[in-house]
């Protein structure tokens, strides 16, 4: 069993060539959909180029497989602020994207200002910063900014608030 | 060449010339903020200008349009996320220099590369404007095709290092230009009938995704948790090693982006991209490439701001916009009773000559204005790293929101952000997929095109002098290595050349 | 927790909940007859033709005070359907209007939209643009009938291009015209560019056999002698280009892009009528008319019922020849 567990871990690339069949296949399925029955001119119709890149989607998937079995690794990108000798920290990144979905699903309703806040506040605070005074004040400040310039100066309309009936 | 000097009296008086400097302030300004591309920008300060007499709004807007730009590339550069679609070559090379500390020098490279590129297309609009309003409309589906085909093959320099992966991502991206309504036919292509996928997927929306919140989620799996060195600024100025690396792609760039920006469907992408390539040819530094090379910022630049001006060209003179941003202009005339075309030149020669000299104006006051702020910009780096990221998230999703003021395109680009995650923890790299966002549905669209106007005949895709010169140089390209090993002396490595001089005939 | 952190987290609810209200100028309020703030949604891009509709009409209400403050704001997508979606699911807001015009009623149908145009509200029709029949100058073409000739002797090689996607009024108006002569839709070979720009160029390069497409850009191009106008399709001839109607040449559809307005559904009858009163007020400023003068449009104001009727019969029309294209 954890023979099979550390076998795969090792290959864990090979999830890569299952999200390509997946897309291979969706592409195929969607493209054979497509009706034929309207008016087409041309021998090129609306299917040809699905049809190509799901096929090619296949194709590399199953390249790439071989490739990882053969011991073929992809090389994670380093960068200046990343340290690829540490395990992925799991728990940053779901911090994160707590943040940038808590974004979307407020906006709606509580309006920009305050869920943009917390989408600032939130990144920073899941990137470790915990500066507890300094980061909500720049967070709303940032945030109270950047409605105004949309919203008042160009015109261009964000979601204000619940508030933005009263006054 | 009179006309040009009346045209300079007239937009160098100080109203005029003040007019010109608020619009590239405020064209910078709104360029820099996110989901506004120049487009945008001119059509949100249209208002600003009703009320003013048609040269001062025109001279306005020039300054608005080449600083809307401008602005595009400077978050790019610094926060990897493109302002629009012409910027989004130049966060592959600037940001990694931004990265390494050298963002004051990105920021110079491609001030001056705008620079240089808008001067010589703004010349060349003084020069060439009846030859291209002549030949401009000769181009066609075939031609854009096969310019497309050659594209594609200059993607294989940018798979990467193992060329499978680069392959799949460049597939990846295919997938994602896929998406939407099938422009000939109407048909509806993976949008699972949502209306919001139904135009397809931006390819400016995409690159932030894949860059910008893919980036800040693969850095927080594997933050760096000893003390941060803040980013280092160093020399705020252009080294002469610098400027030695860059002199010539700034004055290639014009070469390959005036002329795609005359004809129509153009645009910028495809340019800036070839541009790039030529310049990872063709540099000395090519391990560099990908990691901070100026050359890439330099060129492709150069190149979109050549297109911008060549955009000019087709507009001023056939009154057709090639681009969104003229077509906001090209209806900015038409409010002032204006409208561009053949007899434009006769009818408002004052106005038109006044505006090319406010061109000029107009691109020295941008770099006057944004070379001395270079350095500032640049120390915008050294915030705190979780405030950096913090604010690249908050900068992309209100870029992403502001646009369509939907939650939906916050979800796309969360999604495609995830899959950026992914293609970094498994190297696949990121450039190949915004290649084939940006190339797929455009090749698409031109093949069909040229076989629907043949009639269904295969010889509509070569039926035009240009598209047979541009296969053969594919041709030469593809098997070159083959030919090479004929002849009875290694040729000297100076081979891309000539691709080059005959792509832009 | 320190006091220090309560009253810092305090101070930036306090200020994202307050601060972005007073700033904004103060919302509606008051039974005046006069309508204070109004929001227009328009659905496709910034410089497209519902925008100048929109920011035309807009600035000539405030321009003759007859409205405080009008928002026009975008949110294109799917051939104006993503607008739509917006307006209908708006129900019984008086105070959203949407620019719209036949490109939307196409729309709706190849984008497979769940909302039509039929569930809004129809407050006015503003505007006609006859679209033109057009070569260019060096084409064998010389009058419509040689055009047609040719045309149904070869649907396949004499082609055609338009600036709108299928359903749109340039690809409307040659398949009505191929219906009228006596070809299947089918046959046609329609080339769709990225609006009359870019077919503009391909016309004038000899790409397509003819085009067909609104006046507006292409008014100095025919000045200019570039492009020759074989035919109008409006009923009446067109003032400044010199070329028959399709009835004159013997092809019998009369057809014209139009633009209006619209309103969400489920606007109370007191609602409905300040609109429809406001925009006839409208149409009456001389401000609009030499907006109209300015952008070659024709006058083609319709009110209220007039334009609700008028709207169901150019959906049926639309309908009738998609569903011979299996596009409906």
């Amino acid at each position: 069993m954890t023979a099979t567990r550390s076998w795969l871990r090792e290959r864990s690339e090979l999830g890569i060539c299952a999200l390509l069949v997946v897309l291979g296949v969706l592409v195929l399925t969607d493209a054979l959909r497509i009706p034929t029955d309207f008016a087409q001119r041309g021998p090129v119709g609306p299917k040809a180029v699905p049809i190509l890149v799901g096929s090619l989607l296949l194709v590399v998937a199953v390249l790439l497989a071989r490739d990882v079995l053969r011991g073929g690794r992809g090389e994670a990108e380093g960068g200046e602020d990343v340290d690829l000798s540490e395990p992925a920290d799991w728990r940053t990144v779901l911090l994160l994207c707590g943040a940038f979905l808590a974004n979307a699903a407020l906006i709606g309703v509580v309006g920009f200002p305050i869920s943009g806040a917390i989408l600032f506040w939130g990144a920073a605070y899941a990137l470790g910063s915990r500066a507890f005074v300094r980061d909500p004040l720049i967070a709303a400040g940032l945030s109270i900014l950047t409605f105004v310039v949309f919203n008042n100066l160009l015109g261009v309309p964000l979601p204000g608030g619940p508030l933005m009936e009263v006054f | 060449m009179e006309q040009l000097l009346d045209g300079f009296a007239t937009a160098l008086t100080p109203t005029h010339l003040l007019f010109a400097a608020i619009g590239v302030l405020l064209g910078t300004a709104i360029g820099v903020l996110p989901g506004i591309g120049p487009a945008m920008a001119v059509a949100l300060l249209l208002p600003v200008t009703y009320g003013m007499e048609p040269t001062g709004a025109f001279i306005m807007f020039a300054g608005i349009y080449y600083g809307g730009m401008f602005g595009g590339s400077t978050t790019s550069i610094l926060l990897n996320t493109p302002g629009e679609s012409a910027a989004v070559v130049t966060a592959f090379e600037g940001n990694p220099m931004a990265r390494k500390g050298r963002g004051a020098q990105a920021l110079a490279a491609a001030a001056i590369g705008h620079f240089t590129g808008g001067i010589i297309g703004t010349i060349l609009i003084v020069l060439l404007a009846p030859f291209v309003a002549k030949h401009a409309v000769d181009i066609g589906a075939p031609d854009l095709f096969a310019i497309m085909v050659l594209a594609f093959i200059a993607v294989t320099s940018v798979l990467g290092s193992s060329r499978i992966r680069g392959v799949a991502s460049l597939l990846i991206g295919l997938t994602l230009g896929l998406v939407g309504l099938d422009e000939m036919t109407g048909q509806q292509r993976l949008t699972f009938g949502s209306l919001h996928l139904a135009d397809g997927i931006d390819v400016v929306v995409v690159a932030v995704a894949l860059f910008a919140v893919g980036e800040a989620l693969w850095v927080a799996a594997h933050l760096r948790r000893k003390p941060f060195d803040p980013i280092p600024v160093g020399r705020p100025w252009l080294s002469g090693a610098d400027l030695k690396r860059t002199w010539k792609p700034w004055l290639r760039g014009p070469v390959i982006g005036f002329p795609f920006g005359a004809i129509p469907a153009g645009g910028a992408e495809i340019p800036t991209f070839l541009s790039y390539v030529t310049e990872k040819r063709l540099s000395k530094h090519k391990d560099e490439f990908g990691k901070g090379a100026i050359e890439g910022v330099a060129g492709p630049e150069s190149t979109a701001s050549a297109s911008a001006a060549g955009t000019l060209v087709t507009m001023l003179t056939l009154g057709l916009p090639t681009t969104a941003t003229a077509a906001v202009m090209l209806a900015a005339f038409q409010t002032y009773g204006i409208q561009p075309g053949p007899l434009l030149f006769q009818r408002e020669a004052g106005l038109v000559w006044a505006l090319i000299a406010s061109l000029f104006i107009g691109l020295t006051l941008l770099l006057v204005l944004n070379l001395p702020l270079a350095p500032l910009w640049a120390k915008l780096l050294r915030i705190p790293r979780p405030y950096l990221y913090a604010g690249i998230l908050f900068f992309a999703s209100v870029g992403a929101y502001a646009v369509n003021a939907d939650i939906f395109d916050l979800l796309l680009m969360f999604v495609i952000g995830l899959l950026g995650f992914g293609m970094r923890r498994y190297g696949l790299p990121v450039l190949p997929a915004i290649i084939g966002v940006i190339l797929g549905p455009a090749a698409e669209q031109q093949m069909r095109r040229s076989l629907q106007l043949s009639d269904g005949s295969l010889v509509g895709l070569v039926n035009s002098p240009m598209a047979v010169i541009v296969y053969v140089v594919v041709l030469l390209i593809v098997f070159f290595p083959l030919i090479r090993k004929f002849l009875p002396k290694p040729a000297p490595p100076t081979t891309p050349a000539p691709e080059r001089e005959k792509v832009d005939a | 927790m320190s006091v220090k952190v309560w009253v810092a987290v305090a101070t930036a609810v306090l200020a994202v909940l307050l601060v972005p209200p007073l700033l904004t100028p103060g919302a509606d309020s008051g039974e005046t007859s006069q309508v204070r703030t109004l929001r227009v949604l328009v659905p496709n891009q910034p410089g497209g033709g519902y925008d100048i509709t929109a920011r035309t009409a807009a600035k000539a209400m405030e321009d003759a005070d007859l409205l405080r403050n009008a928002e026009v704001f975008n949110l294109p997508g799917a051939g104006g359907t993503v607008g739509l979606g917006r307006t209908v699911g708006e129900r019984g807001n008086g105070k959203l209007i949407m620019s719209m015009g036949l490109g939307v009623v196409g729309a709706v149908y190849t984008n497979k939209s769940p909302n039509s145009l039929l569930d809004t509200t129809p407050i006015a029709r503003l505007i006609e643009e006859p679209d033109i029949v057009v070569v260019s100058k060096d084409s064998p073409y010389t009058s419509l009938q040689q055009l047609v000739d040719a045309w149904k002797a070869n649907p396949g090689t004499v082609t055609v291009g338009g600036g709108s996607a299928p359903g749109g009024p340039d690809h409307m108006a040659p398949m009505l015209m191929a219906k009228a002569v006596g070809l299947q839709p089918k046959n046609v070979n329609y080339i769709q560019y990225d609006g009359g720009g870019e077919l503009l160029a391909s016309v004038l390069g000899g790409k397509v056999a003819f085009g067909v497409s609104g006046v507006g850009e292409y008014r100095d191009q025919i000045k200019a002698g570039t492009l020759r106008v074989l035919a109008v399709t409006s009923g009446k001839r067109v003032e400044g280009i010199d070329a028959p109607t399709l009835k004159e040449s013997g092809v019998d559809v009369e057809f014209a892009n139009w633009r209006g307005i619209v309103a969400p559904p489920g606007i109370t009858q007191t609602d409905r009528d300040k609109l429809v009163d406001l925009l006839e007020r409208m149409h009456k400023t001389p401000q609009w008319a030499e907006a109209l003068q300015r952008n070659g449009w024709t006058d083609a104001f319709a009110p209220g019922d007039q334009f609700k009727t008028f709207l169901e019969n150019e959906n049926k029309r639309v309908a009738t020849v998609l569903k011979d294209l299996g596009l409906a």
